[in-house]
C-alpha cells in the first residue's frame, strides 16, 4: 500500500516536471531542440563527408584560356581544354561560379571578392596558354614541340581553414583525375612500343586509398555523428534539466510545498530523476529519428544495449546536474554554472570532432569524461555493430562515474534540504 | 476533555549564533482559530516551518494531533494542511491539474481524488472556463483561492495559513476571511500567522504575539486588550456644540477631559471625549447630550487594539518594526 502510494507520488512529481518542460518554449528549445539544432547544422555541413559529395564545394573558375596569346610568333586563341576543364568540374558535381577576372576583395563580381565574402571556398585560375601548352603547340624553328607546362593557380579562403582544406583536397583530387585522363590521351598518341614506358614515367608511383571495412557498410561522417550526438543529449537534456530541476522548484516554493506533504525527500528526488530520464530518452529518440529521416543514417539497432548505455550516461549527467541544482543559490546561478560546463564540454566528448585532432591535454581531459565513453560506446554499438562485450570497458567506466556522480548528487541534495 | 491539536513545549531553534525561536510554549485547542502575530523577524516563520516539519527544533517538542512531529513526521504531515504565504502553484498547469498533483502527494487517487477536486473547485467558485485555463492567467484572488484549496484536498484537521491575505485588495481580503471562518465553523483547527493586527482581531479567538523569538502575550484579543490600561477617545458629531454641552459632558463620571476639534478634511467640528472606560460611559454620555437639547449625528469609538498591546509590551509600533526590517 505504502509502496503503491510512493510510486504514485514519484510519477506525479515526474509528470508535473515533464509538463514543465513541454509547456515552456524556452525549456523545450534548450532541453530538446538545442542538441537537434546542432545535429542539423553540423550534419548538413559535414555530415555527408565520405560519399564523394562535392556539390557543397563552391569553386570559382577564372578561365583565361580563350584569350589571344602569341605562340610561335603567331596569334592563338584556343580555349578547348580550358573549357573542357571547367565543364568537367561541373560534371564532377562541384558548384561552379565562373568569373572573367580574379580581381581583388573590394571589386564586386570578381573571384577574390566572392572568396572574401565566403561565396566560394576556392578559385582556380586557368592560364591563357592552357590549351596551347597541353596540346604541344609550342615548337622550335624546326617544328619540334617544346615541352611547356600548363600552370593552374589556386586561391583559398584563409579565414576558413577547415572549409578551404576540404575544398582544396577535393579540387586536387579532381585535378589529378583530369591529369590522368590527359596523360592517357597523350600516351595513346605515342607509338605502341613507348606507351608502357611513358605510363610509368608519367605516373611512377600509384597510390590507392580505400576505407577499411569497420561496419560492414559504407559509412559517412553522419553515421558516426548521430550516435555521437547522444552525448550531447546527456549534456543538454540530462545535465541541463537536472541542474535547474530542484533550484527552480526551490525558488518557486513548490519544492517546499512538496516537502511539507507526506512525501519523503527521496521520493521527490526519485520523481525528478524519472522526469530527467524521460527527457533524456525523448531527446535521444528525437535525435536518432532525425538522423534516420533527415540524413538517412545507417545504424544498427541493439535497443537493449542502447537503452542501458544511455541510462548509465544519464546517471552521470543527472548526478552532476543535481549537485549544481542543490548547491546553486538560485535558478539563475544553476543555469549559468550549467552553461559554463555544457557549452565547452560538448566539444570534448568526441561527438562532432574526433579527440585525436585535439592537443594532448584536451585529449586526456576528453577521455576522462563519462560522456565521451558514451559516445564511443554508442558509435561502437550503432555504427560499427560491435558486440556488447566490445564496449564493456566504456560501460564499466560509465557505471562507476555514474554511481560516484549520482551519490554526490544525493549528498548535495540532502545538504540543500537544510537550507530550506 | 480539552483536546489540543497543536502543542508546542519549550521549543528553541538556533541558526548558528542566532536564536530565531526562544523557549516557546503554546497550545492550540481543537476547533480554535489561533493567530500568531508579530513583526517580520519575530520568529513566526521559523515556528511555522517547525510545525510543518520543514526544519527541526534545536530543543523542545512539537505535537500535532497528539503526534510528536519528530517521531511521526509523515502522520503529522497528513493531519496538516499548509497554505503558504506566496502563491505556490505550477503556473503552466490549470487549476484541476494543480489540485490533482497536490492530491496525489497526499495519497489521493482515482474517484476519491476526482470528487474532492470537484468539491474544492465549487468551494473556490471558479467557473469551468477558468478551471481549464493555466494558473498564469488567473487574477491574484483566484490564485489565492486555489492556493488554499490545494492545502484542503486531504481534508486536514489542522490548517496553517501563513499571511493568508498579504497583498490582497479589501474585497478579496474580506472574501478570504469568510473562507477562513467557514473552515473554522466546519471544525477545522486553524492557525494563521499575520502581522496585520486587524486581521487577528477580526478572525481569531486566541492569539499569541511574538517578538524576538519569544511569545510576549497569549490569550483572546479581548483579554489582551483589557490588560492594557490606555485612554480611549470617543468622537461625537453633534448638530451643534454649545458651552452647556461641554459642561454636561465634563460632569460625567469617568470622563477625563472633553474638547472641541475641527476636522480639516471633513470640514466639521466634533466633540472629543477622553476616557479610560469608553464602553462603560457611553450610555451616560448619550443621555447627557440629549438633556441639553443636542442631537447626535454620529459617534465614533476608538478602542484599544492589538497594535496598542504590542506597543505597550515592546515600546515599539509594528509599523516601525516593518520599516526597520
Amino acid at each position: 500500500m505504502k509502496l503503491k502510494r510512493t510510486i504514485h507520488q514519484v510519477f506525479a512529481i515526474a509528470k508535473t516536471d515533464f509538463l514543465g518542460i513541454t509547456r515552456n518554449k524556452t525549456a523545450i528549445f534548450f532541453t530538446l531542440l538545442f542538441p537537434l539544432f546542432f545535429l542539423i547544422i553540423i550534419g548538413f555541413t559535414f555530415g555527408t563527408q565520405g560519399t564523394g559529395e562535392t556539390s557543397r564545394i563552391h569553386v570559382g573558375t577564372v578561365n583565361f584560356d580563350g584569350e589571344m596569346i602569341v605562340v610561335n610568333n603567331t596569334d592563338s586563341q584556343n580555349s578547348t581544354i580550358g573549357d573542357d576543364f571547367v565543364q568537367a568540374l561541373k560534371d564532377a558535381n562541384f558548384t561552379v561560379y565562373e568569373y572573367s577576372t580574379y580581381g581583388d576583395k573590394d571589386t564586386n563580381g570578381t573571384a577574390a571578392y566572392d572568396i572574401s565574402r565566403g561565396q566560394i571556398k576556392i578559385a582556380i585560375v586557368i592560364p591563357a596558354n592552357f590549351t596551347e601548352a597541353l596540346s604541344y603547340q609550342y615548337t622550335d624553328s624546326l617544328g619540334t614541340p617544346i615541352p611547356t607546362k600548363a600552370s593552374l593557380d589556386l586561391y583559398t579562403d584563409p579565414s576558413d581553414p577547415t572549409g578551404s582544406l576540404i575544398a582544396q583536397q577535393s579540387v586536387f583530387g579532381f585535378i589529378f583525375g583530369f591529369i590522368d585522363h590527359y596523360q592517357s590521351i597523350v600516351i595513346g598518341q605515342l607509338p605502341e612500343s613507348f606507351r608502357d614506358y611513358a605510363k610509368v614515367l608519367a605516373d611512377p608511383v600509384t597510390v590507392s586509398t580505400s576505407e577499411a571495412d569497420v561496419s560492414g557498410r559504407q559509412l559517412r561522417w553522419i553515421d558516426y555523428m548521430v550516435p555521437g550526438t547522444l552525448g550531447l543529449v546527456l549534456l543538454w537534456s540530462g545535465l541541463n534539466h537536472a541542474s535547474v530541476a530542484i533550484a527552480d522548484e526551490r525558488a518557486k516554493g513548490t519544492f517546499q510545498r512538496m516537502i511539507i506533504a507526506p512525501v519523503s525527500s527521496i521520493t521527490v528526488l526519485a520523481g525528478k530523476f524519472v522526469s530527467c530520464l524521460a527527457i533524456v530518452y525523448l531527446s535521444a529518440v528525437i535525435m536518432l529519428a532525425t538522423g534516420v529521416l533527415l540524413f538517412q543514417v545507417n545504424l544498427y539497432w541493439n535497443i537493449p544495449a542502447i537503452v542501458l548505455t544511455v541510462f548509465l550516461g544519464a546517471l552521470s549527467a543527472i548526478g552532476l546536474g543535481l549537485v549544481i541544482s542543490s548547491l546553486a543559490k538560485n535558478v539563475q546561478a544553476a543555469d549559468a554554472i550549467t552553461h559554463l560546463i555544457t557549452v565547452p564540454l560538448q566539444f570534448f566528448i568526441g561527438a562532432f570532432f574526433p579527440l585525436s585532432i585535439m592537443p594532448e591535454p584536451a585529449q586526456i581531459f576528453g577521455e576522462a569524461l563519462p560522456f565521451t565513453k558514451l559516445v564511443y560506446a554508442m558509435q561502437g554499438i550503432m555504427t560499427k555493430n560491435l558486440p556488447f562485450e566490445a564496449v564493456i570497458p566504456e560501460i564499466l567506466y560509465m557505471t562507476i562515474s555514474g554511481l560516484i556522480l549520482f551519490t554526490l548528487g544525493i549528498i548535495a541534495y540532502r545538504l540543500s534540504l537544510k537550507r530550506l | 476533555m480539552n483536546l489540543n491539536d497543536i502543542e508546542v513545549k519549550s521549543v528553541t531553534r538556533r541558526f548558528e549564533d542566532t536564536v530565531a525561536v526562544d523557549n516557546v510554549s503554546m497550545n492550540v485547542a481543537r476547533g480554535e482559530l489561533f493567530g500568531l502575530l508579530g513583526p517580520n523577524g519575530a520568529g513566526k516563520s521559523t515556528l511555522t516551518k517547525m510545525l510543518c516539519g520543514m526544519i527541526n527544533p534545536t530543543s523542545g517538542t512539537i505535537k500535532v494531533g497528539g503526534y510528536n512531529i519528530q517521531d511521526h513526521p509523515m502522520k503529522v504531515k497528513e493531519l496538516l494542511g499548509v497554505v503558504p504565504q506566496d502563491i505556490v502553484l505550477y503556473d503552466y498547469m490549470n487549476a484541476r491539474e494543480n489540485l490533482a498533483f497536490f492530491g496525489k502527494l497526499y495519497g489521493l487517487s482515482g474517484g476519491k481524488l476526482r470528487n474532492r477536486i470537484e468539491e474544492l473547485l465549487i468551494f473556490t467558485q471558479l467557473d469551468e472556463k477558468a478551471v481549464k485555463r493555466r494558473i498564469s492567467t488567473y487574477s491574484g484572488g483566484m490564485k489565492r483561492r486555489i492556493n488554499i484549496a490545494a492545502a484542503l484536498l486531504h481534508e486536514p484537521q489542522v490548517i496553517l495559513l501563513d499571511e493568508p491575505t498579504a497583498g490582497l485588495d479589501p474585497k478579496n481580503k474580506l472574501a478570504l476571511w469568510e473562507i477562513i471562518r467557514t473552515l473554522n465553523k466546519e471544525g477545522k483547527t486553524i492557525m494563521l500567522t499575520t502581522h496585520m493586527m486587524d486581521e487577528a482581531e477580526e478572525l481569531c479567538n486566541q492569539v499569541a504575539i511574538m517578538d524576538k523569538g519569544k511569545i510576549i502575550a497569549l490569550g483572546s484579543p479581548r483579554q489582551l486588550t483589557k490588560k492594557v490600561k490606555m485612554e480611549n477617545t470617543i468622537t461625537i458629531l453633534p448638530d451643534k456644540i454649545t458651552s452647556k454641552l461641554m459642561e454636561a459632558t465634563q460632569k460625567i463620571s469617568g470622563v477625563k477631559s472633553s474638547y472641541r476639534a475641527y476636522d480639516e478634511s471633513e470640514k466639521i467640528e466634533t466633540l472629543k471625549i477622553i476616557t479610560e472606560r469608553a464602553e462603560d460611559i457611553l450610555p451616560d454620555l448619550v443621555s447627557a447630550i440629549s438633556s441639553v437639547g443636542t442631537k447626535i449625528l454620529s459617534v465614533e469609538l476608538s478602542r484599544v487594539t492589538l497594535e496598542d498591546v504590542f506597543i505597550s509590551l515592546t515600546g515599539r509600533s509594528l509599523r516601525e518594526e516593518e520599516e526597520q526590517v
